[in-house]
């Protein structure tokens, strides 16, 4: 085991938390049932990582192995820095017919025609989800195992999750990823977030929505009403109606969890009553963010903090799955025009 | 008269129509500033602080040919934690390195639980009080007191410079004349306390003032109403320093909470302010209508967006580079030139906050 693995090794089990490593280290399969049993997880972290190395000494492992215990832990703990997604667009007829291992042998030969120091590794999730994590050297250097990419790709969707990409590798992987799934092209759709599976069901609807209907069925009331039996009367039809759009708009049950929206604001100013009237457009950025960004929103118009009807800048959340929104003046309503990530 | 409450009817509110204890005395603290006393349990003097509901243009102030560049580039990048203070009794400018020794000497009694120490021998701490001479404005302001508090490593080689553990000064730039005046000659009123530096030691630090010089320390916040006058004050600047940009934070209370932030391009911040400026004539003063105004229009333009009520929330930040305020009462000053203005503001929220 040469020192680049043994400092990775350090790494990766410092960024594990102590109470999840004995799971992380049972599902690695290079050490043998005695070996396991004689690490005491009950020992400080460097103690046992000692003990570990010289574990993999004995078993003669090296970087690969080392990197098959990172991806072992990410893909248990995938809300870790930030994801974005891409979309595959324009498939070929064989895209629905690509299988696993054609694609990872079709992406790593890709990978390794355009850059020549890179190691890929690829798992394939329980869910079906091929997971890929990339480490990019360039000409001159070993490929950095420290900060590697992962993406996320469910053969026969669309959607890319990718994380920790820098903008120089970014074509590589593109190039890559094109051919070996069968589409025309990618492209940013503007949704990013910490949770994966948030994303996930976001994109592929995987999450209780409601429909605009012309007799309302009622919604379960969730908040408490007031106590009082007439103002009761007075404002039930008016909170109905306001959970009634909420649900339209951001959906039923528990919602995707999306931390952030941000929308780039190039309109013009024409508040009435205010002296700023002018033709350029007034520009801003607005961020919104929660712990859960939909559960907030749907509150907000819920509880009657947001006026309805919820307004189609904020249910293309949902709608479009986007989190990144350019809004301008030009053509009837409002256009979504693309924008670079910010 | 009976109250008939009928089952019909919405409840009526029942209260008394006039409550004549409200006609005085309470009314300098109707702009929102939380009452922190009542008129008829203190003794001290009956003052006339009231909430400005206009100001002096802010002027960019060239404060380096007054004051000490050094003691500027102190207190200028640093975020602060703002207290209000009372005012100090027997504190005396004249005595800075005599309370330098008294507060490292306290310091290390505090650290070493209670054990006798002599004066003078200050181990592992070294506090050095300063007076940054020119920061006041009028006469009636004292000067304020930089406080830095340096920890000293037993094994410091000979010559290595001690690190800067703790800082804070206190400070009164334009305090209330009236207010100054009416006080005893005995007390000096520095009622603005900023820290930066471990919770700890500013506990220490305070318990220390409030042993020394019989004063009282409490949080200081800063309500919306002022966070919005910073807003107003720093977009104006932008034709002198280019404030690069105009936040505004605040939290809506959704379930989960809900943060907002709305960015506004320097520029069109800015030709918002002026042309505000413009509608009401342009004058030597700032009206607080006019701030209204423009921190209205810029929710009413978010309004028409996301329709999202912002008055239903709190505005919680604002910031420009010139610096950036925090309701909690956290404030970062970037640029000297605006330096003097912001601390005449807080001093004015100190002076209002603290109990009389």
């Amino acid at each position: 085991m040469d020192d680049s693995a043994k400092q990775v090794l350090r790494k990766i089990i410092r960024r594990i938390p102590s109470n999840k490593l004995q799971n992380i280290l049972s599902k690695w399969e290079h050490l043998s049932k005695k070996q396991f049993r004689s690490l005491e997880f009950t020992q400080a972290k460097w103690l046992l990582c000692d003990n570990l190395l010289s574990l993999c000494e004995e078993n003669d492992l090296s970087m690969k192995h080392v990197t098959e215990l990172e991806m072992i832990y990410r893909i248990e703990n995938p809300a870790q820095g930030s994801w974005n997604v891409c979309q595959l667009i324009d498939p070929s007829e064989e895209a629905v017919t690509v299988d696993s291992l054609t694609f990872k042998d079709s992406f790593k030969a890709h990978l390794k025609h355009l850059i020549s120091h890179v190691s890929v590794k690829m798992k394939k999730h329980e869910d079906n989800a091929i997971w890929i994590r990339i480490a990019w050297g360039d000409n001159f250097t070993q490929p950095n195992h420290l900060n590697p990419t992962y993406v996320v790709h469910h053969l026969q969707t669309p959607y890319v999750f990718v994380s920790g990409l820098t903008a120089k590798h970014k074509p590589f992987l593109h190039q890559a990823l094109i051919p070996s799934t069968h589409y025309g092209g990618l492209k940013d759709v503007h949704l990013s977030g910490r949770c994966l599976t948030a994303l996930r069901d976001l994109l592929m609807r995987q999450y209780k929505q409601a429909f605009p209907v012309k007799h309302p069925r009622l919604l379960q009331e969730k908040s408490p009403v007031p106590s009082h039996p007439n103002i009761e009367t007075e404002h039930a039809k008016h909170t109905e109606k306001r959970l009634q759009m909420a649900a339209e708009a951001f959906g039923e049950g528990i919602l995707p969890k999306l931390e952030t929206a941000v929308y780039k604001l190039e309109t013009r100013f024409r508040e009435n009553g205010m002296p700023g009237r002018r033709e350029e457009p007034f520009r801003g950025v607005v961020k919104f963010s929660s712990s859960n960004l939909l559960e907030s929103l749907k509150n907000c118009v819920s509880s009657g903090m947001a006026s309805a009807p919820v307004t189609p800048l904020l249910s293309s959340i949902t709608q479009k799955g986007r989190n990144y929104f350019v809004i301008t003046d030009k053509g009837p309503g409002v256009s979504h025009t693309q924008g670079r990530k910010i | 008269m009976e109250a008939r409450v009928s089952a019909i009817t919405t409840p009526r509110n029942e209260t008394a129509p006039h409550r004549r204890t409200k006609s005085y005395g309470f009314s300098r603290r109707s702009l929102g500033v939380e009452l922190t006393s009542h008129f008829g349990c203190t003794p001290g003097q009956l003052t006339a602080v009231r909430i400005p509901t206009s100001r002096g243009i802010p002027k960019p102030r060239n404060l380096t040919e007054q004051v000490d560049p050094e003691h500027v580039a102190l207190i200028v990048k640093k975020e602060w934690k703002l207290s209000y203070v009372t005012p100090l009794y027997q504190f005396r400018h004249t005595q800075l390195q005599s309370y330098s020794k008294q507060l490292a000497s306290f310091l290390v009694a505090e650290k070493q639980q209670g054990v006798a120490v002599e004066v003078g021998q200050e181990l592992g701490f070294k506090v050095v009080f300063t007076a940054a001479l020119g920061l006041a404005e009028t006469e009636d302001d004292a000067e304020t007191v930089l406080i830095q508090i340096q920890s000293k490593s037993a094994f410091a080689a000979e010559g290595e410079t001690a690190k800067v553990v703790w800082s804070g000064w206190l400070s009164c730039v334009s305090g209330d004349v009236e207010y100054l005046k009416a006080l005893p000659p005995d007390f000096t009123c520095l009622p603005l306390f900023g820290t930066s530096g471990a919770e700890s030691l500013t506990t220490l630090v305070m318990s220390w003032f409030e042993r020394t010089f019989d004063c009282y320390f409490g949080p200081l916040g800063i309500n919306s109403t002022n966070l919005e006058w910073l807003a107003a004050l720093w977009t104006g600047c932008h034709s002198d320093t280019n404030i690069r940009y105009l936040k505004l934070a605040w939290t809506v209370p959704a379930q989960p909470p809900l943060d907002v932030s709305y960015t506004v391009h320097p520029q069109d911040a800015w030709e918002l302010w002026d042309s505000i400026r413009q509608e009401s004539g342009l004058r030597d003063t700032v009206d607080i209508e006019e701030v209204n105004c423009f921190i209205r229009g810029l929710e009413s333009h978010f309004f028409r967006h996301f329709r999202i009520y912002l008055s239903a929330g709190t505005l919680t930040k604002v910031a420009t580079s010139l610096g950036s305020a925090h309701k909690d009462g956290k404030i970062r000053i970037a640029s000297s030139d605006m330096m003097t203005s912001v601390l005449a503001l807080l001093t004015e929220c100190a002076l209002l906050k603290m109990p009389i």
